[in-house]
């Protein structure tokens, strides 16, 4: 069967209309900044790529080896202290404090793996939350390197160079649009050769069932180890972006629990285990949440006439709605696992199947 | 340090450490009867503790006799949760049902601040900061109050497991759920009933702790872990467990922030944690290993 779908070059999800569609989406998003120079949409791309990539890193330990690592936060916050740590004691350039950060994530997920590979289901999960929490309170406490609770405030970045020309214009969101652009391909790259490798088979049977896995031969820790250590670089990369293109970081924005979960469901609500999935969930997320806000759904509300703004209601949505983003994601995450247990993704594709068509838009009930 | 600062610090970290028993034993009674970790126990308890302010705020009542509001109120607020969401995921994949409670928690924890707001709210009663002393050790009036209160319910939490037919049928649900079914117990009107319990347990634990203790919606994350930290190390299912680890982990939080710093208390707990998942994952009152 194997070689046979390589002969025609028709493998899993690589048929020519999706390659034709990937190719044309993915010109689209690299001309995007020269039609659209409004910053605010350019930010949300941004967001957009930033949760694809911690949800795509996140997919490959959660989604592919199944270890629901709720820790993540600790790889992200990792990436980001190691980059802004070196730039504001040692004036290193970002795009070498980057891979300090990621060093120092693989590192810890060496450790964490290590004491957390033991062990299995929820307790895995606690365990991962514990580590996180023991990084975020180490680093809230050792004020002399990371600045503690103020954070790090980046005012000005080192010139950016590439080869002859010299990038300095860091207001401009366009350099940061495709840096992160490229660092989502890059992400979705390396999971769909994770996907197609020996070592995704092997984490893929570790997901599936890790007493039988074993049996076989294959080496839990050691690939669950592999797994988590390219889940972590991937995380801090998104960590290290994060904290240049934002230039404020602090452990409660970039080591928090709430971060960690905010990872996983990006994932989960796309659909997890798939390439597509977190990208899914970002395009779900970002949206609603940055909608939330900024207000556009209490003034939406508003302006269709279903609250008055001078009302009691009126008010007080457009005063507290803004704080309240993250109650989406509670109230995606309880509607996708009571009735899509495979994500927005598996109950699209299952919709679609169901009413016999081959690449129909399932439509929410 | 003199042995009587130890003293104190062991003192107040066992009074404390009643409240955290009691939201220990809620989570443990949960997973018991439904072998599901709920990650929305500290938010349980947040809801109890803003009940308790707009009792206090509003009606005037005492926090600690606006437990007998609380009680009810919470069993039946459990009783919803359970019936609504929690019915469904019962003996599905474990990390589905992780999601799914963190998922209730944040929507509690952020209609909370959809409604109140982030300030951080205190209740400010006029004994808050009164104490008495007892041979040289000075108490907090107000903890050895909801110490009395937690003793008080954690007996009467014993005599109706061991002593009531719902109980013992509790029990039995919690120890082989389809052999309960089959000996006629209603397995899901005892799953209601442990919901219930270990709502109104987390929502008591909310009350007492309000007049020392800070108020506000994202209060309840904190209190999650460290009701998983107890309950782990009392051993998974096990009530007198979690009020061991609970008295534990009050003791060890309040002579960790005097012996060495209270900005590191929570990393020595972690490390606790990791080290019993590492060598006794059963935890202390454990029977099956996992």
């Amino acid at each position: 069967m194997k070689p046979l779908s390589l002969i025609t070059g028709n493998t899993r999800g690589f048929s020519i209309p999706s390659l034709i569609i990937g190719i044309v989406l993915l010109g689209a998003l690299f001309c995007f900044p020269s039609f659209v120079q409004s910053p605010y949409a350019l930010h949300m791309m941004i967001l957009l790529f930033l949760s694809t990539i911690m949800g795509e890193s996140w997919n490959i330990i959660g989604g592919y080896t199944g270890q629901y690592s709720v820790g993540h936060a600790a790889y992200y916050g990792a990436g980001a202290y190691g980059t802004l740590v070196l730039l504001q004691k040692w004036e290193i350039p970002p795009w070498y404090g980057m891979w300090a950060g990621m060093a120092v994530a693989v590192l810890l997920s060496l450790i964490i793996g290590s004491i957390c590979f033991r062990l299995r289901g929820p307790y895995f999960v606690l365990a991962s939350i514990a580590v996180a929490e023991i990084v975020r309170i180490t680093v809230l406490n050792t004020p002399a390197v990371t600045n503690g609770a103020e954070g790090i405030l980046l005012s000005d970045l080192p010139p950016f160079k590439i080869g002859g020309t010299v990038i300095t214009d860091f207001v401009s969101k366009v350099p940061f649009y495709y840096i992160s652009l490229l660092l989502a391909i890059f992400t979705i790259v390396v999971t769909w050769l994770l996907q197609n490798s020996k070592l995704g088979y092997y984490v893929q049977a570790i997901r599936e069932d890790q007493d039988a896995a074993h049996s076989l031969g294959i080496s839990l820790s050691l690939y669950k180890s592999i797994a988590l250590a390219i889940s972590a670089a991937l995380t801090s990369l998104a960590g290290s972006f994060y904290a240049i293109y934002i230039k404020f970081i602090d452990p409660s924005t970039v080591l928090s629990l709430d971060l960690s979960v905010q990872i996983v469901l990006i994932a989960i609500i796309g659909g997890i285990g798939t390439i597509y999935g977190p990208l899914i969930g970002a395009l779900v997320l970002v949206p609603l949440s940055e909608a939330l806000r900024s207000n556009v759904i209490a003034q939406g509300l508003i302006n269709c006439g279903v609250v008055r703004e001078d009302s009691g209601v009126g008010i007080f949505l457009k005063e507290h709605l803004a704080h309240a983003h993250v109650l989406i994601y509670g109230i995606l995450v309880v509607i996708v696992i009571l009735f899509m247990p495979d994500g927005v993704l598996g109950f699209v594709k299952k919709k679609s199947r169901d009413w016999g068509l081959g690449t129909g838009k399932g439509l929410d009930r | 340090m003199t042995s009587s600062v130890l003293m104190q610090a062991i003192i107040s970290g066992i009074l404390v450490g009643g409240v955290y028993a009691l939201i220990g034993v809620g989570l443990t009674i949960i997973f018991g009867v439904m072998r599901v970790i709920n990650f929305a126990h500290g938010d349980l308890m947040m809801v109890g503790m803003y009940l308790t302010y707009f009792l206090f705020t509003q009606l005037g009542i005492d926090p600690f006799v606006s437990v007998i509001i609380t009680i009810p109120t919470m069993f039946i607020f459990g009783g919803i949760i359970q019936k609504l969401f929690i019915n469904r995921i019962i003996g599905s994949l474990p990390q589905n049902q992780i999601l799914l409670t963190i998922g209730l928690g944040l929507i509690m924890s952020n209609s909370a601040m959809l409604a109140f707001t982030s300030d951080y709210k205190i209740l400010t009663t006029s004994y808050s900061s009164s104490s008495f002393n007892i041979m040289g050790i000075s108490i907090s009036q107000p903890l050895a109050l909801s110490f009395l209160i937690t003793a008080v319910i954690t007996l009467l939490l014993y005599w109706f497991f061991m002593k009531t037919d719902t109980g013992q049928a509790i029990r039995a649900t919690a120890q082989d759920r389809e052999a309960a079914q089959l000996m006629g117990i209603n397995v899901k009107r005892m799953s209601i009933i442990a919901f219930g319990l270990g709502a109104s347990l987390a929502g008591t634990a909310g009350a007492l702790i309000s007049p020392t203790y800070y108020i506000f919606p994202q209060v309840g994350s904190a209190f999650t872990l460290k009701a998983f930290v107890i309950t782990v190390l009392g051993g998974m299912g096990s009530i007198v467990g979690a009020t061991l680890g609970g008295i534990i982990i009050g003791v060890v939080e309040s002579v960790g922030a005097v012996t060495i710093s209270s900005d590191w208390k929570d990393v020595l707990v972690f490390s606790i944690f990791l080290l019993v998942l590492l060598i006794k994952p059963a935890g202390l009152m454990g029977k099956s290993s996992t």
